[in-house]
C-alpha cells in the first residue's frame, strides 16, 4: 500500500467511525472532572437574581462544539433565576446567541426584556469591553432588537460592571483573555468561560492566578456539564462520536508506529 | 511629511489613551469612552470599507481565469448579496439574512473546520513517530491526554484524567506561564517602539 492510498484509509476510517457513531446516538454519562465541577459550583453559588453577562465569543465554524456548551450554562442560568445579559464580541456570536439565549429562555418561560436582554454585537472587542466598564447603555444604546437600552426594564439599575455580578465568555478563541486584561484587571468584574477544549490549556494560568474565577471545556466538558445538572443534551450525544474519534487517532498513531519500527529493523 | 504626520498621530493618541486608562477623573472617563466608543468603531468602519474594496478589486482581476471565476463569482455574489438581505428584510429571527447565515455560513464554515480532524488522521498514521526519548514522552502525553478527553462507558476511570490533568498543571502551565510572559513583555516593547516612533514598518515598505 504506498503513501497515499493509506492516506485515503485513514480518511475513509474516520469517516465511518464518526458516521456510525453519530447514527447510534448514544449518550454517555461523562465522569464529572474538578475543573467542571468548580465551574458549576461557582455559577451556583451566585446569588439568586444576579445580573450576569453572557459574551458569545466565538465564530460559527465551531458551533459544533461551542452550542452545548452555551446551551448548559444557559440552562443553568436561567434555572437559577439569574438577569441574563448577551452580548457578542465576534460578529458571527450575535446570530447564534440571540437564536440560543431566545429558545433557553422560552424553556424556562423567561420574558424578554425583564428577565433576560440581547445587546447585539460591538466591533472591536477591547474597545467594546472596555467602554461597557464606563457605561453599557453607552456602548449600546439599542438592543438587537432595535430597542433604546435606556427604556429596557432589566437594564434600568444596570449601569456598568459595577451592578454586574459575573461575565461568562464563551469563547472558541483568545477572547476570554481581553475580558480578564481588561474587564477584570481594570474594571473588577469577575470572568469565568465555556472554551472550546483546543483552548483549555491556555486558560490554566488565568485559573491558577485567579484572574480566570472558573472554565468549563469542550464536548466533554459540556456532556460533564449536563451530567450535573441532570439534564440530556447534545454534549452526552456528541460524546461517543468524539471519543471513538479520539480511539480511531490513538489506533493510527500505533500503526504509524509499528510500521515505522518495522520498516527501521529491515533496514 | 507624508512619514511625519502619521508618526505624530500615532504617537499622540498612544500616549493619551495610556494616560487616560488611568485616570479616574469623570472628564478623562468621558473622553475615553468617546474614543472607545465612538471614533474607534468609526476607524473600524473605514477599514472595513479598504477590506471590502480590496477584496472587489483582488477578485474582479482574477474573473479573468476560467478555472477561477465560479469560487470568484459565488464569492462576489455573497459580498453583494447579504448585505442587500441585511438591509431589505433586516437580520434578526427568521430574516432571509438568517437563514442564509444558519444553513449555508455555519455549516460550510463547520465542515471546513472538520476538515481539520482528517488531517489530523492522515498526521497521526504519517508523522508521529517515536523517533527520540523527547518525541516519545510527547506521544505517551498526547495519547494519555486524548484518553482523558474520551469516556465510553468509564472504561478509562479516572487514572487518564488524573494524569492528564497534572500534566495541564505542572508542565504545561510553566511553559505557557513563560509565553505569556514573553508576550507581555514584547507587546509593551512594540508599543513603546511604535509610541517612539522608532518602529516605522507600519508606515509600509518606502518609509
Amino acid at each position: 500500500m504506498n503513501s497515499r492510498q493509506s492516506r485515503h484509509l485513514a480518511f475513509a476510517g474516520l469517516f465511518i467511525v464518526v458516521t456510525v457513531t453519530m447514527l447510534l446516538n448514544i449518550s454517555i454519562v461523562a465522569t464529572v472532572s474538578n475543573e467542571t465541577k468548580q465551574m458549576f459550583d461557582y455559577l451556583d453559588g451566585l446569588p439568586e437574581r444576579s445580573n450576569i453577562i453572557v459574551s458569545f465569543d466565538h465564530e460559527a465554524s465551531s458551533l459544533p462544539e461551542m452550542k452545548p456548551l452555551g446551551l448548559v450554562i444557559l440552562r443553568h442560568l436561567f434555572a437559577k433565576d439569574h438577569n441574563l445579559i448577551g452580548v457578542a464580541l465576534l460578529a458571527e456570536g450575535t446570530g447564534v446567541g440571540y437564536r440560543l439565549m431566545q429558545e433557553t429562555a422560552k424553556e424556562y418561560n423567561k420574558e424578554y426584556g425583564r428577565d433576560y436582554v440581547f445587546l447585539g454585537f460591538k466591533p472591536q472587542f477591547i474597545a467594546a469591553i472596555l467602554s461597557m466598564g464606563e457605561s453599557i447603555g453607552g456602548t449600546f444604546p439599542e438592543d438587537y432588537l432595535g430597542n433604546t437600552t435606556s427604556e429596557i426594564e432589566l437594564l434600568s439599575d444596570i449601569h456598568n460592571y459595577d451592578d454586574v455580578a459575573a461575565v461568562v465568555s464563551l469563547a472558541d478563541g483568545s477572547l476570554t483573555t481581553h475580558w480578564i486584561e481588561y474587564g477584570n484587571e481594570k474594571y473588577g468584574v469577575q470572568v469565568s468561560a465555556a472554551v472550546a477544549a483546543s483552548m483549555l490549556t491556555t486558560y490554566d494560568p488565568y485559573i491558577s492566578s485567579g484572574q480566570l474565577k472558573a472554565m468549563v471545556g469542550g464536548l466533554r466538558g459540556a456532556a460533564e456539564y449536563e451530567n450535573l445538572l441532570g439534564i440530556g443534551g447534545s454534549g452526552a450525544r456528541s460524546m461517543l462520536a468524539q471519543s471513538s474519534a479520539h480511539l480511531y487517532i490513538i489506533l493510527l498513531i500505533i500503526i504509524g508506529n509499528v510500521t515505522y519500527f518495522r520498516s527501521r529493523k529491515k533496514g | 511629511m507624508a512619514r511625519l504626520f502619521p508618526q505624530i498621530i500615532c504617537g499622540f493618541f498612544g500616549v493619551v489613551l495610556f494616560v487616560l486608562y488611568f485616570l479616574k477623573a469623570p472628564s478623562a472617563k468621558s473622553l475615553y469612552l468617546t474614543i472607545t466608543s465612538d471614533y474607534w468603531q468609526i476607524i473600524f468602519a473605514f477599514a472595513l470599507l479598504v477590506g471590502v474594496a480590496s477584496f472587489i478589486r483582488v477578485n474582479i482581476k482574477k474573473l479573468s481565469k476560467l478555472s477561477e471565476s465560479p469560487y470568484v463569482i459565488t464569492g462576489l455574489l455573497g459580498l453583494f448579496a447579504m448585505p442587500v438581505m441585511a438591509l431589505l428584510w433586516g437580520i434578526k429571527g427568521d430574516s432571509p439574512f438568517m437563514w442564509v447565515f444558519e444553513n449555508v455560513q455555519v455549516p460550510l464554515q463547520a465542515t471546513v473546520f472538520a476538515l481539520l480532524a482528517f488531517f489530523v488522521a492522515s498526521a497521526s498514521l504519517r508523522g508521529f513517530k517515536a523517533r527520540s526519548l523527547p518525541a516519545t514522552i510527547l506521544l505517551v502525553s498526547a495519547l494519555i491526554a486524548l484518553l482523558s478527553r474520551s469516556d465510553i462507558f468509564g472504561w478509562f476511570g479516572n487514572s487518564a484524567l488524573e494524569f492528564s490533568e497534572w500534566v495541564r498543571s505542572y508542565p504545561s502551565m510553566s511553559a505557557r506561564r513563560g509565553i505569556l510572559i514573553g508576550i507581555g513583555l514584547g507587546s509593551v516593547t512594540t508599543s513603546l517602539r511604535v509610541i517612539l516612533g522608532i518602529e516605522r514598518t507600519w508606515l509600509g515598505k518606502d518609509r
